[in-house]
């Protein structure tokens, strides 16, 4: 097999095309490896880009992802907040096309890991030998009693961008000035930790300078969050009394039920009653990777942390929020940096590549407002117990104008660079 | 560069002599076809991938909003504002993050693979 590749290579190098033409094609292609990609997100697409762009041509890519466009869950908080329009936060797969991937539209319906295929909504089986799966998370809708799928056309979650995004930000338009803007906050672990805190900013800009008697509420099960301290100092900086957030421990734990006839939630002791309410429930791997066997008591996919490869079932490797990533946070530019390490895993794997030790790291950008965002950020290796933290930053509070500016700008920048490095 | 091995995957297996047709036939059409790389000598290869931790931010087609294109660039230029990072003259986290474990022959690496992406 490996033979043929390299021929293949050598005379397509050359630009030997008549002779690539005299091969065998139906041999050659028989021995082309297959990898299969599930879920066109952060990981996934940047898996299919890299394993498509670096083996150039000698591995068979399938893309299997529902959805003919993409909308990033990373800078929706910006949508809602009136800085970026709908259109700049979604994405096709049209250069991944181009590159020779094949994107199939289709839900992938089971995954069979003895017999290496995936059979999908329209019944074709894919056959692959190595399969990835980024999957993304899950909504745990049996958690918090009355909040069911029905749920999130009156409470949108708005935590997979897409429609649920467009809602919550139509009835922010729509509420009246003196209105309650409330969120329900996730317990951990959950996607984008900082994401529900930038939310919270996003949304008093816009009610700051269009109803500026409204208030917002954050009903938190958890007694501390993400760059809490930044984004408190910016919550009292520009929207002084308009927010207030609420611990687990003051609410006897959190929102244990929701009516959404009534727009009330409520807690063991107490009832809250909103004019939009925005539930962002506690969350688990996507469903492909439970109903395969790749999740642990915990609700998440363990994984090698070197190679991204299941370690419950070899010749699967999982990427992004699904996975258990050590010291990582579930974040779009985490499950871009898995993503990467796994193509090269799986390159070697297939054709022999070199591989190197992995690099792992993640940036996290906040906007609070107008040109002031803040970050957190890290870099990580792989041992043989996890993905560990090598070292780190976080924004300090108090610091200058100039450089939260500098920050917002760079975050714009680095969602232009991590766009074009999942989609090409 | 780090001694490593990849778990179940013998890193860089080409070199180990177990394909040696493969790899004296790969070498031979790189030398013919590549007469004119940047910094003769330089792992291309290697630079490709440290390089993908850069590309998450800085686009590789080169184009740039908000964030430095850093495509194309004198490889001198290149190494020593990584290097910058290194002391009190540049002092953005995230860079000083990233140039903290870049070797001399990393940066050497990576400076030569993005002034290869202008070509």
């Amino acid at each position: 097999m490996k033979t043929l590749i390299s021929r293949r290579n050598i005379l397509k190098t050359a630009g030997a095309g008549a002779a690539v033409a005299a091969l065998p094609v139906n041999l050659a292609r028989a021995a082309k490896p297959k990898v299969v990609v599930i879920g066109g997100g952060p990981g996934g697409a940047t898996a299919a880009h890299y394993i498509a762009k670096d083996s150039k041509g000698a591995i068979d890519v399938t893309l299997v992802e529902p959805s003919k466009i993409y909308t990033t869950c990373f800078f929706s908080n910006w949508y809602i907040g009136g800085f970026r329009n709908f259109e700049s936060i979604t994405h096709s797969y049209n250069r991944l096309a181009d590159m020779g991937i094949s994107i199939v539209h289709e839900y992938a319906t089971g995954i069979d890991p003895d017999g290496k295929t995936v059979t999908l909504s329209d019944g074709v089986k894919l056959p692959y030998d190595r399969l990835i799966l980024a999957p993304g998370i899950d909504f745990k809708f049996d958690e918090i009693e009355g909040y069911g799928p029905d749920s999130t056309e009156i409470m949108p979650h708005a935590y997979k961008a897409g429609p649920q995004t467009v809602l919550l930000h139509d009835q922010l338009h729509a509420m009246k000035d003196g209105g309650l803007f409330i969120m329900v906050a996730p317990p951990n672990p959950y996607r984008c930790p900082p994401g529900p805190y930038e939310r919270v900013s996003m949304v008093a800009h816009y009610l700051k300078n269009n109803k500026p008697k409204s208030k917002i509420l954050v009903l938190d099960p958890k007694g501390k969050f993400s760059k809490m301290g930044l984004f408190q100092e910016a919550w009292a900086r520009y929207y002084d009394g308009m927010v207030e957030w609420l611990p687990g421990e003051m609410l006897a734990g959190g929102v244990k039920s929701v009516h959404t006839a009534s727009m009330t939630v409520k807690t063991p002791d107490e009832e809250f009653k909103g004019d939009v309410i925005n539930v962002i429930p506690p969350q688990v791997a996507g469903r492909i990777a439970r109903d395969t066997g790749l999740t642990d008591a915990s609700g998440w996919c363990p994984i090698e942390p070197a190679t991204m490869e299941s370690k419950l079932a070899p010749g699967i490797h999982l990427v992004g929020d699904s996975t258990i990533a050590g010291d990582m946070p579930k974040s779009g530019f985490s499950a871009n940096s898995q993503a990467k390490a796994c193509a090269m895993a799986i390159r070697h794997e297939l054709t022999a590549s070199r591989a190197f030790p992995p690099r792992f790291a993640n940036t996290c950008w906040s906007l609070v407002a107008p040109s002031d965002a803040v970050k957190v950020g890290a870099s990580y290796k792989a041992t043989d117990e996890k993905i560990e933290k090598v070292d780190g930053f976080i924004s300090s509070t108090g610091e200058t104008g100039t450089l939260r500016a500098q920050n917002a700008e760079e975050a714009v920048g680095w969602y232009s660079g991590i766009t074009a490095d999942m989609f090409g | 560069m780090e001694t490593y091995t990849v778990p179940k995957m013998p890193a860089r297996r080409i070199h180990e002599g177990s394909r040696p047709v493969f790899v004296l036939t790969v070498f031979v059409i790189w030398a013919v076809l590549t007469p004119c790389r940047p910094s003769q000598g330089a792992d291309l290869e290697y630079g490709a991938y440290l390089a993908s931790e850069c590309t998450t931010c800085h686009r590789a087609d080169g184009e740039t909003e908000g964030i430095p294109a850093i495509v194309g660039w004198d490889e001198q230029h290149f190494i020593d504002a990584l290097k910058a990072y290194l002391g009190k003259t540049r002092d953005n986290p995230t860079m000083r993050t990233i140039a903290k474990r870049l070797t001399d022959e990393d940066m050497q690496a990576l400076a030569a693979y993005f002034r290869s992406l202008a070509d």
